[in-house]
Parts: structure tokens; C-alpha cells; sequence
């Protein structure tokens, strides 16, 4: 039973809040992922947790019982970090035992623990090298091998794979996915790597300028972002500036249904994910008033799908917007796409976010249109 | 997409290259080789033949002579402790304050660091007459002390102890600055990572940090055995007249006795010494950073 209760965290450098009242729960066995860009805050918090930075205010609990006035080093936790992370005079299985030795266990148990530690990251036979005669993703493995033998009641993790290549992260990331569910450690992981967060977390909490914007499961954080930072920042998302008509949406010269009980007189914004914009071939039985018409820009193969990019100046009434800004939209491989070609799109599925609120999601009915490219993929 | 074709070499471009190759780097290490064989080697060696080939023998008299001298031995026993506690009292004082200087923020800090620094501006000469007048017998410091009521003050002047402190103050700059880059060396996410663990302030010191900084060490141990070593300006204006450090017992072999064999056979020892030193400092040097592959 390990369980990490953050309250109201707050942490000011020089009176600049950089994690700015932080609440969350983190249950036994979880996988909880910080997600947010570069600076938000997300580190700062997790070296809060390991006792690495003092909290300005709140406060961090395991299991119930503050840990505040605890240093690192007494801290139920284990941390890794992003790089040069293991002590390169000692060797693999000496980095290992380092934390062993210091609690006094016998020499013969302490031989064990590391040979199985070292099997648990798959690496077993490493023991007598030295850290520079591992490759990057290697010492990585032996830093989490070193915070595993502890046992300890949380695993914190700061982008332990940034430093690495691509394939090797991905390796990596289902590695540590399929070692944490075996020993069901509750941990924390920090990334900004959005692919990272959702393939391996049970939930993600994002934050952004040092608050947290969001913490929910993988599919609600995408399907349903609470905040248009969330919605811009997860996946790929189209935003479109709208005003309340009518009881309508009005974007440009395009209209939507909006939900009901929309609060009057406020900045409202749609957005619509690349797969929710269905390409339509107008027929006698679609109204051609709620099709939005676009040019295609730019077509990229991403291999099993295309990604296209289409100027649809109709849904802007900013002449700058309607000249830059560029609907993404995901086609099958098959979709016959070329620079210049006219498309016709609906929006299947949008969520309208009423100022700093939270969305309200609207589905339209499907008319029995030609979707010649509706798949959606990802 | 096609490739522009490689313009194919042409045999003019092969002799510059060639004396780029085979060359210049002769010429660019020939000054420095030149100097040193000109100023240093060839003196030296001279200096060794003339200690020990005397009137058309090779003989080791001159060295016999040296370590049956109650009064030599004694001085070059003096030049022994003198540099020891000297190093060894700049590791007490520079660790501590390199380590400060590694770990603290904030304008005390620099502060620190900038008054660290200072002897290094400056000159040995300088700092002898200005601790003359400080720590002198009456002195600023005697004079101070006789203000408040405290009088039979001992002037560390023309003892070992002022050789002792204005050699220190001298160089602990060098000593801060060699120690703060190889502690700057050491990753803090290292450091971070043995807290965790559960290593306490002084075990992360003792198993982490120390054996990170052993380079640093031992070019700190080395440049200041080998400086203290020969130093001649503060010892001969600070300290005791006997025993005297081996520059001053050079120096006055040299002048006061007209013994020039004396002083030859005083400096080749010295330089015996400080070049044993010596081979240790290129070792550790030319050793990777790590000490390990």
C-alpha cells in the first residue's frame, strides 16, 4: 500500500510561483504522468517530492503521513533521473549496491539483491563494467535498476528517456510499462513528451505554467481536454474562433449548432479534431451551408495515413487568420489529395469551450452523405 | 535530386596540405622545445655534470658533503615541513571553501569567491612587506591587541609561522580555483542521486565527491608541493635565519659563501624532488578524466 497525496503544492523562486498549488492523488500501484511543455513547473514538482526542493507551501504525503521535513535521503522515495545519473567510479553492480551498503545489509544479501535487480532491467552480466562502457539507454536501465533494489514506496521519474534516440525511448518506455505493472510500484513520471504520457500512464496530469491544468485517464484527457491549453497541447487539434448567433455558432460565414444554455457574450472557441473532420463530397442531399470549403495546402504521407493541410478562409472573419491558419485533417493513404484541390469537410464531433471554462461536446447526426474520407485514423 | 560531382584533386592543392600535415606542426612545437632545452634542460644538465664530475673524476662528493652538514640537512629537512603543513593547511582551509563555492548561490558567495581570489592579484614581494606590517612586531595587529590590554603578542615574523601563513594566503587561490572546477565537474543529479539513496552530507562527500575530484587533488598537491617547494621571496623576507628554506640556503651558498658546487649540488636536489613531484602531476593529467575507460 503506497499512496502520494499532493495539497495545494506551491513553490516560489524569488516571489515567482513555479508550481502554483498543486492538488493530487495518486493511488496505490498507479502510474501517474506529469505532462506540459518546458518550464511549466513539472520537475519542480516532482523534485518536491523527492525532497529535492523545498515547498513554499502545501504539502507532499505517502501513505498518509507528510514528508516534508524529510530530506531526500530519508524519503520513501527512489528517483531517476534524466542524465548522468550513475557515479562513474564505480562499477554497475557497486552503483546498485550503493544504497544497500548504507543500510547495513549483509554483503551476501546485497550480492542478490543486485543480481536481481540487474535481471529485472535485463541486464544481467553488466555487474563489473564501468558506467562509460554502457550506451545511453543501458545506463538508464541500471539508474532504475539502483532506485528498484531499494524497494522504495515511490518511483520518481524525471524524462528518464529524453536523452535517448527515438527508437530506443520506445523500447524503453514499454520496458519500464511492463517492470512497473510486474512489481505494481506507484510512480510518477515526468515528461514532456505527449506520446510518452499517454502510451504509459494509467493517468495524466497536465500542467502549464505551473498549475495543473488537467489530471485524468489517457482517453478523457483526448477526448474530452478541460482547458483550450489541454486541447492544443495533447494530439492535434483545430481551433476556430466563434461568436453565439442566433442560438447558433457562427464561424466566419459558417454556422453549427451550439450546445444549449450557452453563456452569452463570451469569447467562444471550437475545436475539432483532425479525425472528427470528416471529407465530404457534397451531393443533392447535403446542405451545402453547413460543409466548409477548403483548399488543400499541403499533403504529408505519414505512412499508414495522410495528414492534410487546408486553407478554409470561409470560417474566419479575421482576413490575417483566414490567409494563415490551416485545418488539419486526417485522410486514409488511399485519399487522392493534391496542392490546390477544393474539400468539402463537416465536423462529426467538436467541443465548444465558453471562455476559461470547462467544454461541453456536441456530435452531429451523420447525414447520409459520400464520406469518401471519413476513416478516422491516427 | 542529383549530386554536384566532387572537383577532383589537383597536384597543387597536395603540397600545401602536405606542409599543413608534416610541418607546421614541427614549427609551431619547436619554440617552446627550443626554450626549454636552451633555459632549462641544458642548464640543468650542466648543473648535474659540474655536481659530480670535479677535477676530471665523476665523484659524489659534493652530495656527501651536503648530508654531513648538520646545517644543510637541517635546512632541507625545514623545506620538508614547511611545504607539508603548508599543503596540507590549503587543503583544510581550500576543500572547505571550494566545496562552499561549489553548492552556495547568492551575493555571499561571490563575495566569498572574490576574496578568495584576491592574493592572486597579488605579488609575493608585496604581500611579505604588507604582512611585515601587519603581523609584525609592532604591527597593526600588536598595536591593536596593546589598545585593548593584551600585551607579550608573538610576532610570527622571522619564524616558520610566517612563512607559513603568507605562503597559504598566497595560494589558495590557485588552490580554490583548481578545486571549484573539479568539484564543478561533478553533476549535481550525482550528487542528488546519492541523497537519495540515502547518503547522508558526509558519506556523498566521502564515497562520491572525493573520488570525483581526485584529479583536482592531485594537481592541487602537486603545484603546490613543487611551488612551496622552491619558494624563495617570502621565505627569505618572513622567515627564520636557520634554518632557511632551500631557495634562501641556495642563495646564500651562492652569494655569502661563494660556493657555486654548494648551490649547484642544493639546486640539483631540489629539482630532483620537485621533479618527482612532477612526474605525478603529467601522470595524472595525461590519464582520462575518470580514471577509468
Amino acid at each position: 500500500m503506497s499512496t502520494l497525496e499532493l495539497i495545494g503544492l506551491t513553490k516560489r523562486f524569488s516571489g515567482r510561483p513555479v508550481v502554483n498549488d498543486v492538488s493530487l492523488s495518486v493511488a496505490d500501484g498507479e502510474f501517474v504522468c506529469i505532462l506540459g511543455p518546458s518550464g511549466c513547473g513539472k520537475s519542480t514538482t516532482l523534485r518536491m517530492i523527492g525532497g529535492f526542493e523545498e515547498a513554499t507551501q502545501g504539502d507532499v504525503r505517502i501513505d498518509g503521513a507528510s514528508v516534508l521535513d524529510l530530506p531526500p535521503n530519508r524519503r520513501p522515495t527512489a528517483m531517476v533521473f534524466q542524465k548522468y545519473t550513475l557515479w562513474p567510479h564505480m562499477r554497475v553492480a557497486e552503483n546498485i549496491a550503493f544504497g544497500l551498503g548504507l543500510r547495513g545489509l549483509p554483503r551476501t544479501e546485497i550480492e542478490r539483491e543486485v543480481k536481481q535487480s540487474l535481471a529485472l532491467v535485463g541486464l544481467s552480466g553488466y555487474d563489473r563494467r564501468y558506467p562509460a562502457q554502457l550506451s545511453g539507454g543501458e545506463q538508464q536501465r541500471v539508474a532504475l535498476a539502483r532506485a528498484l533494489v531499494l524497494k522504495p514506496k515511490l518511483l520518481l521519474l524525471d524524462e528518464p528517456f529524453s536523452n535517448l534516440d527515438a527508437l530506443l525511448r520506445v523500447r524503453l518506455r514499454e520496458e519500464l510499462h511492463a517492470i512497473q505493472r510486474r512489481i505494481q510500484i506507484t510512480a510518477v513520471f515526468v515528461t514532456h513528451d505527449q506520446e510518452e504520457a499517454l502510451s504509459l500512464a494509467d493517468r495524466i496530469a497536465v500542467m502549464n505554467a505551473g498549475r495543473l491544468e488537467q489530471l485524468d485517464t489517457p482517453d478523457q484527457i483526448y477526448a474530452r481536454p478541460r482547458t483550450l491549453f489541454v486541447a492544443d497541447f495533447i494530439g492535434q487539434m483545430n481551433l476556430l474562433p466563434a461568436t453565439l448567433e442566433d442560438g447558433r455558432l457562427r464561424l466566419g460565414r459558417h454556422v453549427l449548432p451550439a450546445p444549449e444554455r450557452l453563456p452569452g457574450n463570451m469569447p467562444l472557441t471550437v475545436a475539432v479534431r483532425p479525425e472528427d473532420l470528416a471529407v465530404v463530397a457534397p451531393n443533392r442531399e447535403t446542405d451545402p451551408g453547413t460543409l466548409w470549403q477548403a483548399r488543400i495546402d499541403q499533403a504529408i504521407d505519414l505512412g499508414h495515413y495522410r495528414k492534410i493541410l487546408a486553407f478554409a478562409p470561409g470560417l474566419f472573419v479575421d482576413a490575417q487568420a483566414a490567409g494563415t491558419v490551416r485545418l488539419k485533417i486526417y485522410a486514409p493513404k488511399h485519399f487522392n489529395a493534391r496542392e490546390g484541390d477544393p474539400l468539402w469537410l463537416r465536423p462529426d464531433r467538436y467541443l465548444v469551450y465558453p471562455g476559461g471554462m470547462a467544454p461541453i461536446e456536441i456530435r452531429q447526426p451523420l447525414v447520409a452523405a459520400d464520406h469518401s474520407a471519413s476513416a478516422i485514423v491516427m | 535530386m542529383t549530386t554536384r560531382p566532387i572537383a577532383p584533386k589537383t597536384t597543387n592543392t597536395v603540397w600545401p596540405q602536405r606542409l599543413k600535415d608534416h610541418v607546421l606542426p614541427y614549427l609551431l612545437v619547436a619554440p617552446p622545445i627550443l626554450l626549454m632545452t636552451l633555459l632549462i634542460f641544458l642548464p640543468a644538465g650542466q648543473a648535474i655534470v659540474e655536481t659530480v664530475w670535479i677535477d676530471g673524476a665523476v665523484t659524489v662528493a659534493e652530495y656527501i658533503k651536503f648530508f654531513q652538514s648538520p646545517i644543510l640537512t637541517a635546512n632541507l629537512w625545514f623545506t620538508f615541513w614547511i611545504t607539508l603543513a603548508t599543503v596540507g593547511l590549503l587543503f583544510v582551509i581550500g576543500l572547505p571553501l571550494s566545496l562552499y563555492l561549489r553548492f552556495a548561490r547568492g551575493r555571499i558567495a561571490a563575495a566569498v569567491q572574490m576574496l578568495a581570489l584576491f592574493p592572486l592579484f597579488v605579488p609575493g614581494v608585496i604581500l611579505a612587506y604588507a604582512l611585515i606590517r601587519a603581523i609584525g612586531p609592532h604591527g597593526l595587529f600588536d598595536t591593536l591587541l596593546h589598545q585593548i590590554g593584551i600585551d607579550g603578542y608573538v610576532s610570527p615574523y622571522l619564524k616558520p609561522q610566517g612563512i607559513l601563513i603568507a605562503l597559504v594566503w598566497q595560494e589558495i587561490p590557485f588552490t580554490v580555483l583548481v578545486l571549484t572546477a573539479g568539484l564543478r565537474q561533478v553533476e549535481d543529479t550525482m550528487i542528488e542521486s546519492a541523497r537519495d539513496v540515502g547518503a547522508s552530507d558526509w558519506q556523498t562527500f566521502w564515497r562520491i565527491i572525493f573520488p570525483l575530484i581526485q584529479r583536482a587533488l592531485v594537481i592541487v598537491f602537486s603545484l603546490n608541493v613543487i611551488g612551496t617547494f622552491g619558494a624563495f621571496t617570502i621565505p627569505y623576507l618572513l622567515g627564520p635565519a636557520q634554518p632557511m628554506m632551500m631557495g634562501v640556503s641556495m642563495q646564500q651558498t651562492f652569494n655569502n659563501y661563494m660556493d657555486r658546487t654548494g648551490a649547484l649540488t642544493q639546486a640539483v636536489l631540489t629539482f630532483a624532488f620537485c621533479a618527482a613531484v612532477g612526474v605525478l602531476y603529467v601522470r595524472t593529467v595525461t590519464r582520462s578524466p575518470e580514471g577509468r575507460p
